[in-house]
């Protein structure tokens, strides 16, 4: 019974010389697309490099939280996918990722929020995305504790609801795909930093790493708030900036709040895990930074504006805050597809503040472009040239604040 | 346990309990009585209560362990605050104290049995089972509800920071928490012999320093310590020796000498929690005094503030945080009656509490050191002194009743360990520094520090701890961590999983990720890590240490919560006429204002639009139509104070202007004005509004209201290196602004000021500074909303008369003041754009059919070559194009609707409403170019039925534009 077997999850290897692909990144993005280049395309002669622990990026750092009411035809239909993949996620692995889909309120406190609000749960519905928007009757009977009242600054108007999203455990996620890459004889190499990328040509020819050298002819970026320094190494140019993204989380509590509650305007986002504890997100920081330090003002914000939403929770305690580093498109979209210049190159990048959601699709769908040589019709509005073509995809007001 | 009330012990040697006033409170509903200087825990111990908690997952008992605040077993909600360490916690008569995380009572907890299932749940437990969806999704609510610890009210009321609660904003008493910001040259962490001593040594050198401790009074560990002599030399900075003195005379000496000196400043009671980067330290202090009511806020007569954030940046940081005890591994090392050494001094010589009858003491000093003697002052009989290898397991069921060691059983009904002491290096860590492991002390200590940090005392470096073998890889109740209740079994079976690394070792058994911060469990999962993994305690290395070192209310940290609301120089006169108030970015603007008497009961007071409805009524509201026609049928006036506006000046300004915005702005004449926008390098629209030019070198711009900050930096960015002469001032605070519009509006304008209004001399699309009743205006002639009309700009200070002297003035033509909902369809009648509305973060001027703000055949700037790209796209029909609507039927589609093409969603309506003057609903929406052809048919889907629409680019009202320039 794997209950009482303490086997191990992934084993270690030796680097070899060559492999068939070589992924940089094991977050979600890049276990995913190993997982898949395993499952759905045999192939199995991969290494998935990792320069810290497993889960070291913002896959070990973001607040899980999953949901497909995106507010473009393409987004919809991309996360839903994704979220789909969630849903048969633990069975599949026979590793349970703890996805809860308690549901998930986007809240508006203005009417330019509700028109916000409205277009997405048009897109939604026709799409077949389960999301409406309720007033405030219906958002006190869903969650009782919020603060419904004229007294907040912004008293809420309404709220985008979304009954399928909900949470996950993001570090279940990054161990079951692991566990299920090291079945398939995929090799995971913790530790093991890409510190350039060899090009012969026009196409890529292998990575260097802290560990040696390895020859390969497929090399695929998904290092997210590393994205814009890996790409330096084969001088590759991204539309993408990197911000931090700060969160907390507070000592245990009672149920409290089964809902995932999000605030644009307030720029805050909180829910409660199985543990019990709150989790809290803000926007991210104002500036542009590689650093994963946390700072006083933005807890204080985001204390601040939990407090407008939930007045009751001021003597709760933050226990700890983090940060990660986020991979800013221009269009709040990401960027998967191969690169015109360099055979043999791909990015699974541009996750800002929401890619979590998005892994398991995204590395499908890169895994099969990288097998195949064709592009998965969901991932096609996501390519690199697309800000060469000025066809930006127009996510930003639905996966600003919203994760 | 109905523990009869101990009396003290016989002459207990505490200072501080010796009060006389009787002090009463509630534990669970039974009154207990305390003493002053008592700490919760303290008045619940003298009292007979051992569990003070149940534990997180299997709900065992769990006793007061280290007295100071650093473990998590003395959790209970105290006045309604969840999770309150007691034993830190003062006393105050009338304190409400609950119980936690078990049903019915502490001592009898239904849950606890999960403990005895405790072999079922391994290490991973949750991960490795219920992986069936439906199966997990029964099972999860289950684990949702028993999981937690404290409560919260589900009650969204009892705020006690906001401002705007009435029970704070009339009666004067203060908000429950401030912020206050200071800085300093050193800041010294830590009040025992270390810190005293470094503050002093600090302000003897000339610096100012401010010194933050976390208890009521300085001196640290030397408070609780017995009378003997303490050892070492003790030599303060002005020569006094303080060397033969007991601890705690050595400390009030110490404390009296740092009390007298002016240039330390003492934050007692204060935690410092966080050591950010620029040498920010964030303090918090608990103010005396402080007594909270059940909802947090202060008791009738507390003005001040319970609990103070302290924003400290200093120079220099001195860590003298001391060092903290670690719980030893032994089996039932929970066991309530597992005391460490400081919490049995504390109970014994702050509180004058008796912590047992009979104590077996885990020292490596053969007497048993200083702690054994401060035992037998407070009556307790010692049993025996054994040295940690020895010891094996404590026994008992719901509290210790004896130890079992290498050499045979012993009874007792008190543990007291000397814990392994851990330098306390969060805010080390947090600064930048590294941790080394000192095997020699069996300890991590601060490395390399960055140059402002100086680490002393027992923070630097502490008496070696003793070496004992670390237990079994098979312990099962030997707690690494109580907080999370993880084993030392646990641990070790992670690591045989592949969880080999500390950090994923943490994240997958949850060690160290409890209330304690790791302050408990982070030495001896390290430990165990190592041993399981063959590797040094050095490359095993820590986990990251992040803020805050001790959890930190979300009340605190949010602080008196001020959020702003921007109100315009004409605020008053709204109130006045009783207008309803909608809220835009932090500003207030009105609505609407409420019908006239003629039409009662339309007043729509706190009226808000009908948010879930799925349509607009296909008539006006009446208020809309009052507004509506005084502009269209006489004369107007709205309040657009909220527009930003900006000064640009200086003999570069015209060519930053032609840099930046996508019109030609530098061969404006005199006096002109333009409709301008912004792009940025995508070509994508940022924001637009009027540039007027009022010199060479002098412009004057309005944006939209929202945009003033980012159109400021946007311009400061672009000139920045440029070595240009310009000054951008944002001048929205200091003016007033109303638009005046209506076939009236000259009539009415004509008789307040000396300027011709005549067209000829004042034509559309110019500006004046003129005199209007007496006030210095600068007039711009435009027509957002397609009247004859006129936006002034004038000091605000003159806002609420100007306002009254156009209403008089506009009376005898019939008046009306409109609001933001009437200006909407005004300008929606008109086709006017509203950049941040009718527009996205994708939308550029082509498509957005605004092809005329753009000048393509300037030189270049902002976004022309994306602009340019968009353009040459236009033909090839493959965007989206913003087109003007009319609709066919009667249905007025709500903002937002989505435009439906072959089944799909293929566009989005952005403004939507009735037309008076066309009697149709009318908008704009983004729709496919290949559908973007004036009298082209599309559907928008409206109330679950599709609705058809018909497109036009010519604006709805007057579309020569005739009214503009009459
Ligand atoms: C605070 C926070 C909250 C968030 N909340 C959500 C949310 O609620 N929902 C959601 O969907 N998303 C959320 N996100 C975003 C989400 O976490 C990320 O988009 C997602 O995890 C990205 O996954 P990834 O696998 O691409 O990147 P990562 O998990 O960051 O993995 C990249 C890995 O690459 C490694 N790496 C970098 N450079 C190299 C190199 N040269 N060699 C080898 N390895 C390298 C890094 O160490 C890292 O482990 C949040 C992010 C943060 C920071
Ligand atoms: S006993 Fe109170 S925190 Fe340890």
């Amino acid at each position: 019974m794997q209950l009482f077997s303490h086997e191990r999850m992934w084993r270690s290897h030796e680097l070899k010389s060559r492999y068939d692909a070589v992924i940089i990144g094991a977050g979600v993005h890049g276990l995913a697309t190993a997982y898949y280049l395993g499952k759905d395309h045999g192939l199995r002669d991969v290494a998935l490099l990792e320069k810290s622990y497993l889960g070291a990026g913002n896959s070990g750092r973001n607040t899980a939280i999953v949901r497909a009411n995106y507010r473009t035809a393409e987004g919809v239909a991309f996360y839903d996918a994704s979220l789909k993949l969630y849903e048969e996620m633990s069975s599949e692995l026979g590793w349970n990722v703890l996805l809860n889909q308690c549901g998930h309120l986007t809240l508006a406190h203005t009417d330019s929020a509700i028109n916000g609000l409205r277009v997405r749960a048009e897109t939604n519905r026709f799409l077949g995305v389960d999301s409406r928007i309720i007033g405030p009757d219906e958002i006190h009977k869903l969650v009782p504790t919020l603060d419904l009242s004229r007294r907040p600054r912004y008293p809420i108007l309404a709220a985008l609801y979304h009954p399928p999203g909900g949470i996950i455990r993001h570090d279940a996620v990054v161990w079951g795909y692991a566990r299920a890459c090291d079945r398939m004889g995929i090799e995971i190499h913790p530790f093991t930093e890409a510190v350039g990328i060899r090009m012969d040509g026009q196409s890529v020819s292998g990575v260097v790493t802290n560990r040696g050298e390895i020859s390969t002819r497929v090399v695929a970026n998904c290092t997210a708030g590393w994205a814009s320094k890996v790409c330096q190494m084969v001088r590759v140019p991204l539309p993408i900036v990197t911000y931090p993204l700060q969160a907390c989380v507070t000592e245990p509590l009672k149920p409290f709040l089964d809902k995932v509650i999000v605030s644009a305007t307030l720029h805050v986002y909180v829910n409660q895990t199985d543990r019990g504890e709150l989790v809290i997100g803000a926007e991210i920081d104002p500036y542009q930074s590689y650093s994963m330090k946390s700072t006083l003002p933005t807890l204080e914000q985001m204390a601040t504006y939990t407090l407008e939403l939930f007045p009751q929770l001021h003597g709760v305690k933050v226990l700890r805050q983090w940060a990660g580093i986020c991979d800013m498109t221009p269009d709040f979209a990401p960027i998967i597809s191969g690169v015109e210049s360099l055979k043999g190159f791909y990015l699974d990048v541009g996750w800002g503040t929401y890619g979590f959601k998005a892994g398991p699709i995204a590395g499908r769908c890169l895994a099969s472009l990288i097998a195949t040589g064709e592009t998965p019709k969901l991932i096609a509005p996501f390519s690199l040239s697309r800000f060469r073509q000025d066809r930006l995809v127009g996510e930003k007001a639905a996966a600003a604040v919203s994760h | 346990m109905a523990h009869p009330v101990d009396p003290s012990p016989p002459g207990h040697p505490g200072g501080a309990s010796e009060g006389v006033c009787p002090i009463t409170i509630f534990f669970d509903g039974k009154p207990i009585s305390a003493q002053p200087g008592d700490t919760v825990a303290s008045a619940l111990y003298r009292c007979g209560v051992r569990i003070f908690s149940r534990s997180f997952k299997y709900h065992r008992p769990r006793g007061l362990l280290c007295g100071s605040g650093h473990c998590p077993n003395c959790l209970m909600t105290v006045d309604g605050i969840p999770n309150v360490r007691t034993c830190i916690t003062r006393v105050h008569d009338g304190q409400k104290v609950r119980h936690q995380n078990a049903t019915p009572s502490l001592e009898n907890d239904w849950l606890s049995v999960s403990g005895f299932f405790s072999w079922l749940m391994p290490v991973g437990f949750y991960y490795k089972t219920f992986t069936h969806p439906l199966v997990w999704r029964g099972v999860e609510p289950l684990i949702r509800k028993v999981a937690g610890l404290g409560e919260v009210s589900p009650e969204p009321a009892a705020d006690a920071g906001s401002e705007s609660h009435p029970e704070h904003g009339s009666t004067g008493a203060g908000p429950a928490y401030a912020h206050i910001f200071w800085h300093t040259e050193v800041a010294v962490v830590g009040g025992g012999p270390a810190g005293l001593l470094a503050a002093l040594q600090a302000a003897r050198s000339g610096g100012r320093v401010v010194l933050i401790d976390d208890q009521p009074e300085l001196g640290g560990h030397l408070r609780f310590q017995g009378k003997g002599r303490h050892s070492g030399e003790w030599v303060m900075p002005d020569g006094q020796d303080l060397s033969g003195l007991s601890g705690p005379d050595l400390a009030r000496k110490m404390a009296e000498q740092v009390v007298k000196e002016p240039r330390i400043r003492v934050l007692q009671d204060s935690t410092c929690f966080g050591l950010y980067e620029g040498r920010l330290l964030g303090v918090l202090q608990k103010l005396a005094g402080g007594q909270r009511t059940a909802n947090g806020s202060p008791s009738a007569g507390h003005s001040q503030a319970l609990e103070r954030l302290i924003y400290l940046r200093t120079q220099r940081l001195v860590v003298a945080t001391g060092a903290y005890e670690a719980l030893p591994l032994f089996e039932n090392n929970d066991l309530p009656g597992v005391m460490l050494r400081s919490a049995a001094q504390r109970l014994a010589h702050l509180h004058g509490v008796q912590p047992g009858k009979r104590a077996v003491i885990v020292s490596e000093q053969a007497d048993g050191g200083p702690v054994a003697a401060d035992l037998k002052v407070a009556g307790v009989e010692i049993e025996a002194v054994i040295p940690r290898r020895e010891l094996v397991s404590a026994l008992g069921r719901k509290h210790i009743k004896g130890i079992r060691t290498t050499r045979g059983d012993l009874a007792c009904d008190l543990l007291v360990l000397e814990g392994d002491r851990v330098p306390d290096a969060g805010l080390i860590a947090q600064a930048g520094g590294s941790l080394r492991w000192e095997e020699g002390q069996r300890a991590f200590l601060p490395g390399e520090m960055p140059p402002f940090v100086t680490v002393v005392g027992e923070a630097a470096g502490i008496q070696p701890n003793p070496e004992a073998p670390l237990p079994g890889p098979c312990s099962k109740k030997t707690f690494v961590c109580v907080c999370e209740d993880v084993t030392v079994k646990d641990l070790c079976d992670a690591v045989q999983e592949g969880f080999d690394h500390i950090q994923t070792l943490k994240r997958y058994s949850t060690v160290t990720m409890g209330p304690c911060q790791g302050r408990m469990c982070q030495l001896s999962s390290i430990a165990v890590c190592a041993r399981q993994t063959g590797r040094a305690m050095e490359q095993t290395g820590t986990t990251t240490s992040r803020p805050p070192t001790l959890p930190i209310s979300l009340g605190s940290l949010a602080g008196p919560r001020h959020h702003p609301v921007r109100r315009t120089p004409l605020h008053p006169c709204h109130e006045a006429l009783g207008c309803t108030w909608m809220d835009m970015g932090d500003w207030k603007r009105p609505h609407h204002y409420p019908a006239p008497a003629a039409e009662p009961g339309a007043s729509g007071h706190g009226a808000t639009p009908a948010h879930t409805s799925t349509s607009h009524s296909h008539h006006l509201p009446t208020f809309v139509e009052a507004e509506y026609r005084a502009v269209r049928e006489r004369v107007g006036i709205i309040d657009v104070s909220t527009l930003g506006r900006l000064d640009v000046r200086g003999k570069d300004a015209p060519k930053l202007l032609d840099k930046v915005y996508t019109n030609r702005l530098s061969d404006m004449k005199l006096g002109r004005v333009r409709h301008a926008a912004l792009c940025d390098e995508a070509g994508i629209l940022l924001d637009d509004g009027t540039v007027s030019r009022l010199a060479e070198d002098h412009y004057f711009i309005t944006t939209s209201t929202g945009n003033i900050e980012f159109v400021q930096q946007w311009l400061e960015w672009w000139m920045a290196g440029a070595g240009w002469c310009v000054h951008v001032t944002n001048v929205t605070g200091g003016l007033a602004a109303v638009n005046v519009a209506g076939p009236k509006a000259r009539e009415t304008l004509a008789g307040l000021t000396g300027t011709s209004l005549e067209t000829a001399a004042f034509p559309y699309m110019n500006c004046r500074q003129a005199d209007v009743g007496g006030v210095p205006c600068l007039m711009l002639r435009i027509g957002f909303v397609g009247e004859t009309g006129w936006e002034l700009h004038f000091p605000a200070e003159y806002g609420e008369y100007l306002w009254d002297l156009v209403m008089k003035e506009g009376q005898p033509f019939g008046i009306g003041a409109f609001g933001v909902e009437t200006q909407r369809l005004l300008r929606l009648e008109k086709k006017h754009v509203i950049v941040g509305v009718d527009t996205d973060a994708t939308s550029n001027p082509m498509d957005a059919d605004m092809a005329w703000v753009a000048k393509l055949d300037k030189e270049d700037f902002i976004g022309k070559a994306a602009i340019l790209r968009f353009q040459a796209r236009l033909a090839t029909g493959q965007s989206e194009r913003l087109v003007g609507f009319v609709m066919e039927d009667d249905s007025v589609p709500l903002d937002g609707s989505a435009v439906v093409h072959g089944g799909r969603p293929a566009g989005r309506v952005t403004s939507c409403r009735f037309s008076p003057s066309i009697g149709r609903g009318i908008g704009l929406a983004w729709i496919p170019s290949a559908l973007a052809h004036a009298g082209r048919h599309f559907s928008i889907h409206v109330n679950g039925q599709l609705g058809q629409a018909r497109v036009t680019f010519q604006p709805f009202y007057d579309p020569e534009g005739k009214r503009l320039r009459m």
